[in-house]
């Protein structure tokens, strides 16, 4: 058995690992070393912890570290990375139900401590929690209440709202927003109800209170994910990806264990900070994207003039084969087409015809924050040429062509013009200064939003209409 | 119906009004399509390639003048083919009614009707067979080439082996659409080029075209869109201001493209003698109002003089006659246009709806009567200019003060957080056991440290941040593997549950980010 010195040395090294392996990611090819420092860091705290004074239960332990472990890679090999956004939000329901399960599991030992103590008076052999629990205070004691509660009420949340996300990215549960009578009053109702089991349980009350809390705030969770639609997946996924990170952290508190503080502390606010960046992307704050629908807009929206003209592949080929720079603006259509091979062959065409072609990300394209960026860099898109709206944005008006491959909400012009759309304000690529723009999509109709695109009426604007990876592999051979 | 194309008889022009391909065009509305033989050949189509096209040629001019039910043309009738005209038939060309008006008397005698080209509205919708901006639209590339042929230097500035040549400065009057095209093609020439307009809200437009405005400081600046988008006389004041500017620009340039004309005016007179005289020698001035008597001093219509001091003045008025080709292909366009509003229902039967704005609005004789001038179209041309903001640059003052005045409220911003931060955290501490506090300064800290971090993550690595986040927050494990020894078998099971789920979040978190991290390749 190593000794508590062991366990803390190790518990500074891992949160200085954890600390550098989230820096590295500041450049992509510092974060292949930076991965590293993360798993020595997981490695270290796990081993540390395991063979710290006073812990047992090996023989439950290392099978069950053995079949996670085995089942981790599994699905780690597996995933497609369209995929990603739903595999993320599974990972952060896993962690919810487990800071639910420990929260738990710590309540019932200070009972059991309680109880024996009571029963005897006198000290007898604890293991690890159990043993700390055993030398608190009263005052001590009634904080850890409060950790728990915590500790349950965020991990419940983040449980069944993960398990939301994933349905509704994974398409298994109906992507638009529906919310049961009652709405966010439920919601509303929910929490108070457990603010009043919290209330009961300091006060005394058993074990049930504690299970009920995390039934209503199963519900919260629940009900709070079901009335987001689809498009605003990019912020739900990186809140939970902040709750699971203050989950994490209240059971820290709980357990009187600084690195878990430390690590969660470091989750809560990288999920907190992408949330905040999404929301700025599409110009709405946090409370109205959770709250769901769109802000009130003062008057009606600018009647559109023009009409929506249809072009073939060989239009596109030959605007493509005049053209010297190109950008390609994809959305979460690509993704749901899976054309992001085929966007990878046209440009490896042109790039290889010596056009220079670039790609502009929006910070909330495709169902995940950077969503675009890892399906482009799957199908050997250099990441150098894919680069962020406010870098691209300026170059739009000296671009030849640019093609919008299944996006719509983050290239329409109405944001920009028109004070009464639902999306005034919100920073969009203004793709329609350039030269000629493509648009690549299934169909007429609006967009997830419902808004209409003025971008299409445009004169400089053409519909590329079809799947758009049958449209870019029709379009690919008429490419010289 | 058939519809007609003579040759053109005017001196010098080469132009025609039908062309194989908007021949190919009319057939598909159900008319039939005549043209005179070698009428086309001045503009680079022959007889072969009207017949190709299904075009009957017609032998003489009396031929088709007699066969043709529509007969459309480039230039004005002359009296002689006015004479050719017969009730019933139509003539569709340029006219200027204003300015001919005993032709218009003569055509109206003979019981024809006749569109003239040149009385289009400016509406959006007639955009397509506005012939006067198609043809001004060559006559600008036009003026430009003429300048460079005149002239004896380069338009781009270069740097060679041999020395440095500076890039030709040109200054365009009139941001009409043959001042647009000029100031284009003066531009992707790599010349340094300014612009010159009386209508204010042209200057967009001209700094679209990669041009200088030059903006003249006066008050009461006109509104060309209570004019249909044309210029109308300025005051004298105004001119005194005009001509100030252009003295002081005369010396600076090498080639000066005039193209101000009011409609039904004679053209203003602009570059006047003095100017020409402080220009440099070998500069060259275009004159594309000279039809209307130009506006430079020195112009001479359909002629290239040579000042005392050396500057060359082109006053040609044939300039989209000169590139015949590319004007005949446009203007046979602009007629096809024509010819489809009025045969909306494609089966070849001229339908002419006095209604309609545009086909009300070019027609000037009808049915026996002259119907000139049209009514003032329903539709205004051009939605009246919002008067311009002037941003007013700020002072150095006003920009220290506005930044004393951002720092001053972020400065309070940050205290006042600080401070209401402090007195939460005393709050807590007069109620929390010092262990919890001491945890909680770790919390903080980790927090900040946590939000210094992240800011710096390129965004393009957020995914792979999420997945890495997810994996070391199965730091959960730790709490789980501290329970899993306890003594009650229900905590041991839950802790047992835990330790399997966070694991499989560890391991497939980190090595999903790996797998990801490792497709990021630079080109």
């Amino acid at each position: 058995m190593l000794g508590q010195g062991f366990v803390s040395a190790a518990a500074i090294a891992a949160s200085v690992l954890f600390i550098l392996s989230l820096g590295g990611l500041s450049n992509q090819e510092k974060a292949k070393r930076a991965v590293w420092y993360g798993i020595v860091g997981m490695g270290v705290a796990v081993f540390f912890t395991a063979f710290g004074p006073g812990i047992g239960g090996y023989g439950w332990l290392i099978p069950m570290v053995i079949i996670g472990a085995a089942a981790g890679t599994y699905l780690a090999n597996k995933v497609e990375m369209t995929e990603m956004p739903q595999l993320v939000a599974a990972l952060h329901s896993f962690v919810g139900l487990a800071a639910v399960f420990v929260a738990w599991s710590a309540d019932l030992e200070r009972r059991r401590v309680l109880a024996a103590q009571a029963a005897d008076g006198v000290m007898q052999e604890f293991s690890a929690f159990a043993a700390l629990v055993a030398t608190k205070a009263p005052d001590e004691l009634t904080f850890l209440q409060i950790e728990v509660v915590l500790g349950i009420f965020i991990g419940a949340v983040t449980f069944t709202g993960s398990v939301i996300a994933f349905g509704k990215l994974a398409g298994k549960v109906d992507g638009k927003p529906r919310q049961l009578p009652g709405g966010h009053l439920l919601n509303a109702g929910a929490a108070v109800l457990s603010l009043l089991l919290a209330v009961l349980y300091l006060n005394g009350a058993g074990f049930w209170t504690l299970i009920l809390l995390a039934a209503l705030a199963f519900f919260i969770g629940y009900h709070l994910i079901m009335g987001i639609g689809g498009a605003d997946m990019p912020v739900v996924v990186s809140m939970l990806n902040s709750y699971s990170g203050w989950a994490a952290a209240a059971i820290g508190f709980t357990l009187s264990n600084d690195l878990l503080i430390v690590t969660g502390a470091l989750v809560g606010s990288s999920g907190a900070i992408l949330s905040y960046i999404m929301c700025k992307a599409m110009n709405r704050n946090f409370v109205n994207v959770i709250l769901g629908g769109f802000g009130g807009s003062q008057g009606p929206a600018a009647e559109i003039e023009g009409e929506q003209v249809a072009i073939d592949a060989s239009g596109v080929a030959s605007a493509l084969n005049d053209a010297d720079s190109v950008v390609i603006v994809p959305g979460y259509g690509m993704a749901v087409a899976q054309a992001q091979s085929a966007v990878s062959d046209l440009v490896r065409k042109l790039r290889a015809a010596g056009k220079e072609v670039r790609f502009g990300i929006h910070p909330v394209a495709g169902r995940l924050p950077g969503h675009m960026n890892v399906l482009l860099a799957e199908a050997k898109v250099p990441y150098d040429i894919v680069l962020e709206m406010d870098e691209i944005n300026d170059d739009f008006a000296s671009t030849d062509v640019v093609i919008v491959i299944g996006s719509n909400d983050i290239v329409n012009p109405a944001a920009q013009e028109d004070p009464n759309s639902p999306i005034a304000g919100m920073p969009v690529l203004r793709v329609w200064e350039a030269k000629q723009v493509f648009i690549c999509k299934r169909g007429q109709g609006t967009g997830y939003s419902g808004i209409e695109n003025p971008l299409f009426y445009k004169e400089n604007s053409r519909m590329f209409y079809g799947d758009a990876r049958e449209s870019l592999n029709t379009l690919l051979p008429l490419v010289d | 119906m058939r519809i007609g194309a003579p040759k053109e008889i005017a001196k010098g022009e080469a132009r025609v009004a039908l062309t194989p391909e908007s021949a190919a065009q009319i057939q598909k509305l159900g008319h039939e399509c005549l043209i005179e033989t070698g009428a086309g050949l001045a503009a680079g189509f022959d007889d072969a390639a009207y017949l190709d096209a299904g075009v009957s040629v017609v032998e003489s001019a009396e031929a088709l003048w007699c066969e043709a039910e529509v007969v459309i043309k480039v230039r004005e009738p002359t009296d002689a083919e006015a004479e050719r005209l017969r009730e019933g038939q139509t003539l569709i060309s340029f006219f200027w009614p204003a300015q001919n008006e005993a032709l218009l008397e003569k055509c109206r005698a003979q019981g024809a009707t006749v569109m003239a080209m040149d009385m289009v509205p400016r509406i959006s919708r007639a955009q397509k067979m506005d012939a006067l901006s198609s043809m001004a639209n060559i006559a600008g590339y036009r003026a430009v080439i003429e300048a460079g042929n005149n002239f004896g230097r380069f338009f781009t500035g270069q740097v060679t082996a041999a020395g440095k040549v500076p890039p030709a400065k040109v200054l365009v009057i009139g941001a009409g659409v043959a001042g647009l095209a000029a100031i284009g093609t003066a531009t992707s020439l790599g010349a340094v080029v300014r612009a010159f307009d009386v209508r204010p809200e042209v200057s967009e437009q001209i700094e679209s075209m990669g041009a200088e405005f030059l903006f003249l400081d006066f008050e009461d600046t006109q509104d060309g869109a209570e004019s249909g988008g044309y210029a109308s006389p300025s005051s004298p004041e105004f001119r005194e201001k005009q001509l100030e500017c252009f003295r002081a620009q005369a010396p600076d340039v090498d080639i000066v493209i005039t193209t101000a004309l009011i409609p039904g005016r004679p053209a203003p007179k602009l570059w006047l003698e003095d100017m020409v005289a402080l220009m440099k020698p070998g500069s060259v001035v275009v004159d594309l109002a000279a039809e209307k008597g130009g506006n430079c001093d020195l112009t001479k219509p359909d002629e290239r003089v040579v000042s005392d001091n050396g500057v060359v003045v082109v006053g040609y008025t044939d300039f989209p006659s000169r590139m015949a080709t590319q004007a005949s292909l446009l203007y046979a366009t602009n007629i096809r246009h024509m010819l489809t509003d009025l045969t909306p229902e494609k089966d070849g039967v001229i339908a002419h709806d006095m209604e309609d704005d545009v086909i009300r609005g070019a027609t000037v004789i009808h049915q026996g009567d002259i119907t000139f001038p049209p009514p003032p179209p329903k539709v205004k041309a051009i939605a009246a200019a919002k008067p311009k903001k002037k941003e007013k640059e700020p002072t150095p003052e006003e920009k220290k003060a506005a930044e004393l005045a951002t720092f001053k409220a972020q400065t309070k911003r940050q205290v006042s957080m600080l401070a209401i931060g402090g007195a939460l955290m005393l709050l807590l501490g007069q109620v929390a056991p010092a262990s919890f506090m001491q945890h909680f300064i770790v919390f903080v800290l980790a927090c900040f440290i946590g939000f210094q971090v992240i800011w710096k993550v390129s965004h393009s690595l957020h995914t792979p941040l999420m997945a890495v986040t997810n994996a070391i927050s199965g730091i959960i494990i730790l709490g789980a593997i501290l329970q899993i020894g306890s003594g009650s078998a229900i905590v041991t099971l839950l802790a047992a549950v835990s330790v399997l789920i966070a694991t499989i979040n560890i391991v497939g978190g980190f090595l999903v980010t790996r797998r990801m991290l490792a497709m990021f390749q630079k080109s």
